[in-house]
């Protein structure tokens, strides 16, 4: 069942097209990330998605419900985290979920066993009387994600979860974020940490410039992308660069004072061997260290975004 | 229906006790509530020797005026700055609510401030003729005023400071051209067309009647143009937020 969908969104900002023909679906269950570089329109997009801007064109469904006709109730089932935004600083930790809580009318009891257990699970409880404004970063991130799921919603958005935070904290959210899965909860999250993506995700969509670019699970995506490989070799002497013609017709050659960097497709690994070889014997070199690595997730990312 | 309208209530009565809670009751901001009319009403009194019933009428109907339209022009643009206001827009409420509970916080902190000093007017020995009235009057003056305060937040900018600028700008002069320290018939013929849309003329009149008998309208006419005041603020008010709102994000 589709508990998120968002159909042609576009949205400009004076002459900045900040969305431009946007359309996914999320299943229920499925943790679905926006990955994208900076300015590429992933906040927009959460943003229409969750009522808050008005899309200049397209609809937006959350579970089935339209968006921008029914913007209250499509939100009683979401939970957000905007990517900058803060708890009330003046208000303890307790009463910020209080707050939130009342917002969605759950009755007091409710609101008072699961906020215990998300602060306990979050390592918030001991600072709940603590006003917002004592936390540190890392904590203030973790007390919103605490204040989007006290209504124990079905949808979570998460803006850029974990940028910003240190490792601990990071994985703290992350472990968070898996655990709500198994529990059956959709999550839509947006992120420009490919590793992040690879992690968590079970299917992204890459976003740059306002379009979805890619579609499909990382595993997807490396295979479609990712049949590149690149073959780094140093050699004891420094080589003349135009040696290196014979490869420049057929693959992506870089030089540097230490490494030749060659990418090739994964077919043509034994070929471009030969001719490195063939190269040492010709010129009487020595190989001194050899690398053939497949392109990491993030090198299949940068590829898709720069359109090659 | 039913439920989905105390829902809404709900919301807005929790929005509220957020918005007295940060921003209305607190210490320094009642202190300043009382301290800053009352300034400028002992700026009055000092030349001119009043009896003590028009004294306390001047300081009460300037008081909720400043109470109510005070602070909560600076609300939206300071939510703005501090980032909270996208975090409360995404839950299961509207532009509506959020500027309905910051309505109804300034309307009881004007309440308030009144009734300090309606207490301390009947210890001097000065009672008003008519509390029920009263009451009503405060309750809708200091609505209307709430409207027109939050209207100054319409403006698009998250520098509460300018938000300030604007209210006192238009504030002041507001005072001054509605009765309460000069009456309207003693104004300059230009500026009183002016006098009769504001509605703290019509506010000051009732409480003139109220406690020193006389008065310029009839109390029908007070009330009406009162209320009628208050529902074309309360329009414009929300209408121009919702605009402004969406910039601020
Ligand atoms: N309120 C706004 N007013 C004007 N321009 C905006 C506004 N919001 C976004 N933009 C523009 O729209 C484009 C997309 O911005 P958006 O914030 O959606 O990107 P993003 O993918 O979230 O980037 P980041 O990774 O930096 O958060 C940018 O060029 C940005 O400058
Ligand atoms: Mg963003």
């Amino acid at each position: 069942m589709t508990v998120v969908e968002a159909i042609g969104l576009y949205k400009s900002f004076g002459p900045v097209e900040a969305v431009r023909g946007v359309s996914f679906s999320v299943p229920r269950g499925e943790i679905f990330g926006l990955l994208g570089p900076n300015g590429a329109g992933k906040t927009t997009t959460i943003r229409m998605i969750t009522g808050l801007l008005r899309p200049d064109r397209g609809r937006a469904f959350i579970m089935g419900i339209d968006v921008h006709r029914d913007p209250v109730r499509a939100r009683s089932h979401i939970g957000v985290v905007p990517e900058v935004s803060n708890p009330y600083v003046d208000l303890s930790v307790w009463d910020n979920l209080l707050l939130i809580g009342k917002l969605y009318c759950i009755p007091k009891e409710t609101i008072i066993e699961r906020g215990k257990f998300l602060l306990e699970e979050l390592g918030l409880y001991d600072r709940r009387s603590s006003k917002a404004k004592t936390l540190s970063k890392g904590m203030r991130r973790r007390l919103l994600l605490a204040m989007a799921l006290i209504s124990d919603p079905e949808i979570l958005f998460l803006d850029e979860p974990t940028s910003g935070l240190d490792v601990f904290s990071a994985r703290r959210i992350r472990s968070m974020i898996t655990e709500l899965r198994r529990n059956g909860k959709t999550i839509v999250l947006t992120t420009h940490n490919i590793d992040e993506a690879g992690m968590l995700c079970d299917r992204v969509a890459i976003i740059n410039k306002g379009k979805i670019i890619a579609e499909g699970t990382p595993d997807d995506l490396r295979i479609r992308y990712g049949k590149y490989i690149e073959i780094k070799v140093s050699f004891d002497n420094s080589i003349d660069s135009s040696v290196l013609n014979e490869f420049r017709d057929h693959y992506n050659v870089t030089c540097d004072e230490r490494w030749v960097t060659i990418i090739c497709e994964k077919n043509e690994l034994d070929e471009v061997l030969d001719k490195i070889m063939n190269i040492k014997h010709r010129l009487g070199l020595r190989i001194k260290d050899l690398h053939i690595e497949s392109q990491s997730f993030e090198d299949i990312f940068v590829r898709i975004v720069r359109g090659e | 229906m039913v439920a989905g309208i105390s829902d809404y209530l709900k919301k807005i009565w929790a929005l509220s006790i957020k918005d007295m809670r940060l921003y209305y009751f607190k210490g320094p901001t009642i202190v300043m509530g009382i301290i800053m009319p009352m300034f400028l009403w002992l700026a009055f009194m000092i030349g001119s020797s009043p009896s003590m019933g028009s004294a306390v009428a001047m300081l009460l109907s300037i008081s909720s005026f400043f109470a109510a339209s005070s602070i909560t022009p600076v609300i939206l643009p300071w939510e703005t700055r501090q980032k909270t206001l996208e975090m409360i827009l995404a839950r299961p409420i509207t532009i509506e609510l959020i500027l309905l509970g910051t309505c109804l916080a300034s309307m009881l902190y004007g309440v308030f401030v009144s009734l300090v000093i309606i207490v301390i007017g009947i210890f001097l020995g000065v009672c008003p003729a008519n509390i029920p009235v009263l009451i009503v009057s405060i309750l809708l003056s200091s609505i209307c005023y709430s409207f027109m305060g939050l209207l100054f937040s319409a403006i698009p900018s998250d520098v509460p400071a300018d938000a300030v600028l604007l209210s006192s700008v238009i504030r002041m002069p507001l005072i001054f051209i509605s009765g309460v320290f000069v009456p309207i018939n003693r104004l300059p013929a230009f500026i009183r067309p002016l006098s009769y849309i504001s509605p703290l003329t019509y506010y000051a009149d009732v409480i003139n009647k109220l406690y020193i008998g006389n008065s310029a309208f009839n109390m029908g006419i007070d009330f009406s143009v009162l209320l009628l005041l208050t529902i074309i603020l309360g329009i414009f008010t929300i209408e121009t937020n919702r605009r402004t709102i969406i910039k601020r994000l």
